[in-house]
């Protein structure tokens, strides 16, 4: 009878084991009762231990994916999910005072305020930053996959391989580089000159002052630079699936290639972008490295105000509102998105 | 630079997670493998070890055959020293070593060197133990303007370990002329080409200044006021290109600087290869700062710091730090020693301030807690992050 | 015309194509350009002249090997705990649809959608809140086999989707017990695709900064060191080890390409024999 029954226990165990642990992580009780939950914990996962080793062939068959799953989930139950609510808490929480390390749980919803008030730039910003270089890595993703999956040939994986090198080498490397190549005396500027095209580019909004580095731009081309092979590899994978016959037959069809792409291999390389889209846009949206090295004071996104808050002016009950608030609004972005262009699932 | 690398066991004996802990620290240190591994095995140091976390380029290193002071201190007194460089930043190192202090534990270092106000701020908290004065006898050659100082009233929790002033940093290829103002960085040919300093005391202080607000006697947030106002209104205007801390030098050389509040021997470090950089007290005053050795609490290896202040405060060895950091020494009798090695560098009022760049020097009033707090919160704000 | 002009587009694509890869290497150009720089002072950012003394000594910053060899042993740790965490849940996840899969795969896209800087400040405030764990190693451990998992647990679930889960049956019923099923059975047949997640991994681990930053206390890791350098100066030797680190990719790409075309050409040979 518990045999047969022993998925739901399997299950039922693993996740009153995973909320034991985000009690405990968490914090959500204190001294005493704290021994309580890991005594539950341990009673739980004995329970389970013994229906496997006693309960029969079919009883150890249920529980296997149950079992299998264990330590990863629960890795996850301590480590992510009640990081994320203590990060909630705090965002809630008053300090005792400017620099004590205790923090009241006091509803304080000021916290989310100022978050809004004093740094609603920078969440647009980093936004509106991370929304542009998305756009731009399709821009310039799309094509070079396109002419690798297509046009590759045989050197289709040593192309392949050469878009992945660069960024065998650090993300604060590549980024630093940046600076060094966008500098006002450095060759990109210096060129710019010479050919006279600076006044072009800062009537485009590129240039400043007749500077590149420390600019929107600059911040804008660094976050499309490093999270470029993000969007390029998943629109590859979705291009190198299509049938070239599936081509070559809308080629015959249609006659103008043009067409041919627009009603066959672009539906069909969709996925490829949509993944592409959130695996650039999320991380860009909370990226503060690109920037703290390419911008100026005028251009910081939300994650150097998030940096700044916890690890320079110790004020975690903000730094975890801004936290929260970002992680909230990206959330509620994909689920749009993904309601709006999702196909696939994510993975 | 090198670092010594025969770090052997500090404390001993070590459970396994303080080692793989330390281990980490020990990665700062530079410490090599072998030492690691020694470290590991232990065979004691004891109390006779040091570690002494400071900012970086802030002594003279070991390096192109030269010795430096942290090796000749080691041959000299046998204390198997430790010298890191990971001290960036005040609020930086602040919100590392609050959440261990703040409960009561250890951190590793055993001597640290905040700048001043940052120092008065921990003797308040009591997160800094006193230091072992009574036996360093070469405390009578620290100089008579640092004896009880506002923010270590009775002297019994610092040391200095080298003063400096903030002032222009400009490189003359790019301004096309001298600086001489405060009032040159705010100057609308420079925009976008001007940096400033995340040392909220430093870049704050030339703007009082230069707006005749005296900053050795502020007590409110409303004094600085239009100082504030100031920079911000700079800062939205573009005229401002980064706030930051020592990389400054990196803009000022490469030319994406035309100007920026700068620290004197950060400049004269760069030296005769690069003419082009220059740094100067303004005409409304510059400001006077020191960074000061403090002991984090509950350092075991009192011992080992008592030598090494008494090593530090030993003109003829301060004189080795001073001819390379160039900074201020606050050891008498420095200038004598340096008069030997470098008679060129005794001369420099910028290493060793003459009457009228003294009058121009001036050191921030201890600000309240609560006044602190606002000034703080002002500049945060203004910086962007 | 027509044809022209469809030529001229191709030719067109190719060449933006073209350029896009130039775009992609520029700042490596400089990167490996710089590491033969014989810098004034303390700062590697104006070319000076050629040297080799930096390729010659790239240890020679000690602490910088140091933050490299931290790195590693942080990376090799992580990835090896969260392969075989992830290749479980995967394991899991593939047989059959079970009660409660549906939230077992929201959760483990979770981490994905969530910026880097959320993580890596939530778990420090777990981390701040309690007092068994000081941040250090372990705590850059624990970080990155946070984020390793759902990784490791989606590439090896993508790569093992087709697997004929039969075969395991089939060994089960010519006797075979459980374990020796795995070691023979199951365990070559999903190898590849956990040595691809492990291998992805590592790679994300030993990059990892922004997470690393505020878990690590005073454990100064590979990007940290960079970080902590460009604060400061960079030393040359940084670029010398990037280098390396890219030259030997670089290399083992072109013998996978090498080896590709090899067998390429004896399945043409083939084929051209079986005409």
């Amino acid at each position: 009878m518990l045999a047969r029954r022993a998925d739901n226990l399997g299950l039922a165990a693993l996740a009153v084991a995973a909320v034991c642990l985000v009690a405990l992580g968490a914090g959500w009780f204190d001294g005493p009762l704290n021994a309580l939950v890991l005594l539950v914990l341990l009673v739980v996962l004995g329970g389970v231990g013994v229906l496997a080793a006693f309960g029969g062939p079919e009883a150890r068959r249920l529980l296997a994916p149950y079992g299998l799953m264990k330590p990863g989930l629960l890795w996850m139950a301590l480590f992510f999910l009640a990081p994320v609510w203590s990060l909630v808490r705090i965002s809630l929480s008053t300090k005792e005072s400017r620099f004590s390390v205790q923090y009241n749980f006091t509803w304080a919803w000021d916290n989310y305020s100022r978050a809004f008030s004093d740094f609603g730039g920078q969440f647009q910003r980093a936004f509106l930053y991370s929304l542009i270089a998305t756009l731009l890595t399709i821009v310039i993703g799309y094509p070079v996959a396109y002419v690798i999956a297509f046009r590759g040939g045989r050197f289709k994986n040593l192309l392949l391989g050469l878009v992945v090198i660069p960024f065998f080498t650090s993300y604060l490397i590549r980024t630093i580089a940046w600076s060094t190549i966008l500098a006002d005396q450095g060759p990109i500027v210096s060129l710019l000159n010479t050919f006279g095209l600076v006044n072009v580019f800062e009537w485009l909004h590129i240039m400043e002052n007749g500077k590149l580095l420390n600019t929107p731009a600059a911040v804008i081309g660094g976050l499309t630079y490093n999270f470029l092979p993000f969007m390029l590899l998943p629109i590859y994978v979705s291009l190198e699936k299509i049938d070239p016959n599936l081509v070559n037959a809308a080629n015959d069809l249609y006659s103008t290639p043009t067409a041919a792409f627009r009603k066959v291999v672009f539906p069909l390389s969709i996925p490829g972008v949509f993944a592409g889209t959130l695996l650039t846009f999320i991380p860009a949206a909370g990226d503060f490295v690109n920037a703290q090295f390419l911008g100026n004071p005028n251009t910081t996104m939300i994650g150097n105000s998030i940096q700044d808050q916890f690890l320079k002016q110790n004020n975690y009950p903000v730094a975890s509102a801004m936290s929260t608030v970002l992680m909230v609004s990206i959330t509620a972005l994909v689920l749009l998105y993904t309601r709006f262009f999702g196909t696939e699932e994510l993975a | 630079m090198n670092k010594p690398t025969n770090s052997g066991a500090r404390r001993n004996p070590w459970t396994r997670r303080e080692f793989l802990l330390r281990s980490g620290a020990l990665g700062v240190a530079g410490a090599s493998l072998p030492a690691l591994l020694a470290a590991c095995g232990g065979g004691g140091g004891g109390a006779n070890a040091l570690l002494f976390d400071n900012w970086p380029l802030y002594i003279d290193p070991t390096e192109d055959g030269l010795v430096g002071s942290v090796d000749r201190f080691m041959e000299a007194s046998g204390v198997d020293m430790t010298y890191t460089e990971s001290y960036n930043d005040n609020d930086e190192y602040f919100a590392k070593i609050q959440p261990l202090l703040g409960a009561g534990k250890r951190i590793d270092p055993d001597l640290i060197a905040p700048t001043f106000w940052m120092a008065g701020r921990l003797i308040n908290l009591g997160w800094v133990d006193k230091l072992p004065l009574d036996k360093v006898a070469n405390t009578s050659n620290l100089e008579d303007n640092y004896v009880k100082p506002p923010w270590d009233p009775t002297g019994e929790y610092s040391m200095p370990w080298q003063a400096g002033t903030a002032g222009i940093a400009y490189n003359i290829d790019v301004t096309g002329r001298e600086l001489k103002s405060t009032a040159d960085l705010f100057d609308p040919a420079f925009k976008g080409k001007i940096g400033m300093l995340t040392e909220m005391r430093d870049t704050m202080g030339l703007i009082l200044m230069s707006q005749g607000v005296d900053i050795t006697s502020i007590s409110s947030f409303d004094q600085a006021a239009g100082a504030f106002e100031q920079l911000e209104k700079a800062k939205a205007d573009g005229q401002i290109r980064a706030f930051t801390g020592n990389d400054y030098i990196d803009d000022l050389v490469s030319g994406n600087y035309a100007a920026c509040v700068g620290w004197s021997g950060d400049v004269l470090q760069l030296g005769k290869d690069s003419p082009n950089i220059r740094f100067v007290v303004p005409e409304e005053g510059g400001t006077l700062w020191a960074d000061v050795m403090v002991m984090p609490k509950g350092t075991e290896n009192t011992d080992a710091v008592a030598k090494w202040l008494d090593f530090v405060y030993d003109p003829e060895q301060a004189a080795q730090i001073t001819s390379y950091v160039q900074y201020f020494s606050p050891v008498k009798g420095v200038r004598e020693e340096v008069a030997k090695i470098d008679p060129e560098l005794a001369e420099n009022p910028l290493v060793f301030p003459d009457a009228e760049t003294a009058s121009r020097l001036k050191s921030w009033a201890n600000l309240s807690e609560d006044v602190d707090a606002q000034f703080a919160d002002a500049f945060s704000s203004i910086t962007g992050a | 015309m027509n044809s022209l002009r469809s030529r001229i587009g191709r030719m067109g694509l190719n060449v933006f194509a073209g350029l896009g890869l130039v775009y992609l290497f520029m700042p490596i150009f400089f990167i490996v350009l710089f590491s033969f720089n014989k810098p004034k002072g303390n700062y590697n950012i104006v070319w000076q002249e050629f040297t080799l003394d930096n390729w010659l000594d790239p240890f020679s910053q000690s602490s910088l090997t140091a933050a490299l060899w931290v790195s590693l042993r942080i990376s090799a740790l992580a990835t090896v705990i969260s392969t075989i965490f992830g290749s479980l849940i995967a394991l899991a996840l593939s047989r059959r649809s079970f009660k409660g899969s549906s939230v077992i795969n929201l959760l483990l896209v979770l981490p994905l959608t969530t910026p880097e800087i959320v993580l890596g400040s939530s778990l420090a405030t777990l981390f701040l809140s309690q007092t068994f764990v000081d941040f250090g190693f372990i705590t850059v451990v624990i970080a990155h086999v946070m984020f390793q998992v759902s990784f490791v647990a989606l590439t090896v679930r993508a790569r093992i989707r087709g697997f004929d889960w039969t075969l395991e049956q089939a060994a089960a019923d010519l006797g075979a017990k459980p374990w020796r099923t795995f070691r023979y059975v199951t365990f070559p047949l999903i190898l590849p695709g956990v040595l691809a997640a492990a291998l992805l991994a590592f790679a994300l681990s030993i990059d990892d900064f922004i997470i690393t930053f505020f878990n690590a206390g005073s454990t100064v890791t590979f990007p940290l060191q960079i970080y902590g350098a460009a604060r400061v100066r960079i030393p040359p030797q940084i670029n010398v080890l990037a280098s390396m680190v890219l030259f030997f990719s670089i290399a083992l790409l072109v013998i996978g390409a090498v080896r590709g075309q090899r067998s390429e050409a004896v399945k043409a040979m083939k084929r051209s024999k079986n005409k």
